[in-house]
């Protein structure tokens, strides 16, 4: 397909199946990073920006009807999402005499939320730690499998020179290079969305107790 | 109903983003490919200058560098001549100015030498000028026959028996080193070759083009690359061959004796006479 003079990818075209198929695996990798790198990217961004902009309100009008009103405009938010999960708990008890049972369960609900969204926000980032910690050992494996099929055509022609060492080092090298390609941006993004999460996730344990005063005090 | 909704929104939004990562990376290795190809179009080839070295020593050498590879290096001879025509000249025109110089009053003496200058440039220039002709037609003769008598190298084989001469001095004609011979040869050769072509990126066009200088006890006495390939390890593997090779079985009869020189083409493709 291509000729040698193309480089690099001259080398792929030449390589082994083994090489081949680490060079395929390591490529699928890279593209669902990269997908999961730009959706959890636009995702905690936005909860990040609704949630503030939510408190902002909250601590405004602090009437739990008005900011239940305002939640509407703010869907993709951590803490919109919390605040509703604990009104509409609220909403439903009948019975709002007994003001500790009341409060146990707006507290469960809160809860239950909170850790919902926590799951939410951390899908698929898991699979970028995996990425990162794997790709480059998935290159690397590919490279001791080019180099030795180029060891063993060394010892078939009996010849240990640069020209015939070379190029099948060189080929195998490239599986090295795209397991770094595809794990450098998965731990990059990995740590940042590590960092971003664990941002929201404290907010939402500080301010699950206000957002249970505030639906106490409406009582 | 609500959170089933939102979940299939998000997963759609995910393969949404999947499908552009996708794209985005065929796109980054078609733009890759293509500037490389584009790159390599583009690249100013540098100017290859072949340069074959021959050690020569006896009759055979001064044969061998004269004959076959070199017919461009013929007109040589040519060039000396000429310089040496236009040095003689100007002694002959030298002494002129400086008898215009003396005085008048010896005007026999000057009659005399004038007369013996112009005696001397009508000797000279009759004889030089058809000794430069006849030594410049006596040598595009020269090249002509050699043009004639020289076979050309055959490609069509993998390694092909290219071209064979006897060593037999300068200005000896060619001989012909008998088929069964090359035959025999080659097949040597190719039992000796340890190559492999998968080594080879490309082995399109790759030719190595070798003359062997046989003497005749067999022994390969000289080994001169005509034309070398572009990967070294073709051109070793041809080389580790050809004296893997040695000795070859004796010259035939025929050949008076004497060494024989015969090409071969070696090509990745394998080995053939």
């Amino acid at each position: 397909m291509f000729e040698s003079q193309l480089g690099i990818f001259g080398l792929i075209s030449d390589a082994g199946p083994v090489v081949l198929f680490v060079l395929s695996v390591l490529l699928s990798f890279s593209i669902v990073s990269w997908a999961i790198i730009a959706f959890k990217f636009g995702y905690i961004h936005k909860s990040l920006k609704e949630s503030r902009l939510f408190l902002d309100y909250f601590f405004e009008v602090y009437n739990a009807e008005k900011v239940f009103t305002a939640t509407e405009k703010y869907k993709q938010g951590s803490l919109p999402k919390v605040f509703r999960a604990g009104y509409i708990e609220y909403r439903a008890i009948d019975n709002h005499a007994d003001s500790r049972q009341v409060k146990a369960r707006i507290v469960r609900a809160v809860k239950r939320e909170a850790n919902a969204e926590n799951k939410r926000l951390s899908t698929f980032v898991s699979f970028l730690a995996t990425v990162g910690n794997t790709a480059p050992f998935i290159g690397l494996f590919g490279t001791v499998w080019g180099i030795m099929t180029s060891f063993h055509n060394i010892g078939l022609t009996q010849s240990a020179s640069l020209a015939a060492v070379a190029p099948g080092i060189s080929e195998a090298l490239i599986a090295t290079a795209a397991g770094l390609a595809a794990a450098i941006p998965a731990v990059m993004g990995y740590n940042y969305f590590v960092q971003q999460i664990s941002i929201i996730e404290r907010d939402i344990e500080e301010f699950s107790p206000e957002f249970v005063a505030a639906l106490l005090n409406e009582a | 109903m609500k959170t089933g909704q939102k979940q299939h929104d998000a997963q759609k939004k995910f393969y949404l983003w999947l499908a552009v990562a996708a794209v985005i990376h065929f796109f980054v290795i078609f733009a890759s490919v293509f500037f490389q190809i584009w790159g390599t179009d583009h690249r100013l080839k540098p100017k290859i200058v072949s340069v074959t070295l021959v050690s020569l020593h006896g009759s055979m050498g001064s044969e061998q560098a004269i004959s076959s590879p070199a017919l461009v290096q013929e007109p040589q001879p040519i060039t000396p001549i000429a310089p040496k025509i236009v040095e003689e000249r100007p002694p002959a025109s030298k002494p002129a100015p400086k008898l215009a110089t003396k005085p008048a009053t010896k005007q026999i003496q000057l009659n005399q030498a004038l007369a013996r200058i112009q005696q001397r440039v009508d000797k000279q220039t009759p004889s030089t000028k058809p000794s430069s002709i006849t030594t410049l037609n006596s040598a595009l003769a020269r090249i002509q026959q050699k043009i004639s008598t020289s076979g050309k190298p055959a490609v069509a084989g993998s390694v092909t028996v290219a071209d064979n001469r006897t060593g037999a001095g300068k200005g000896y004609g060619a001989g012909v080193t008998s088929e069964p011979y090359k035959a025999a040869v080659a097949s040597i050769i190719q039992q000796n070759w340890e190559f492999s072509k998968t080594l080879l990126k490309n082995s399109e066009g790759m030719a190595v083009y070798v003359r062997i200088n046989i003497l005749a006890n067999g022994t390969i006495s000289q080994i001169i690359f005509d034309r070398k390939a572009i990967s070294e390890y073709l051109n070793n593997s041809v080389k580790k061959a050809i004296e893997k090779s040695s000795p070859l079985p004796i010259l035939p009869k025929e050949q008076g004796g004497r060494d024989v020189w015969i090409g071969f083409v070696f090509s990745p493709e394998g080995l053939a006479k």
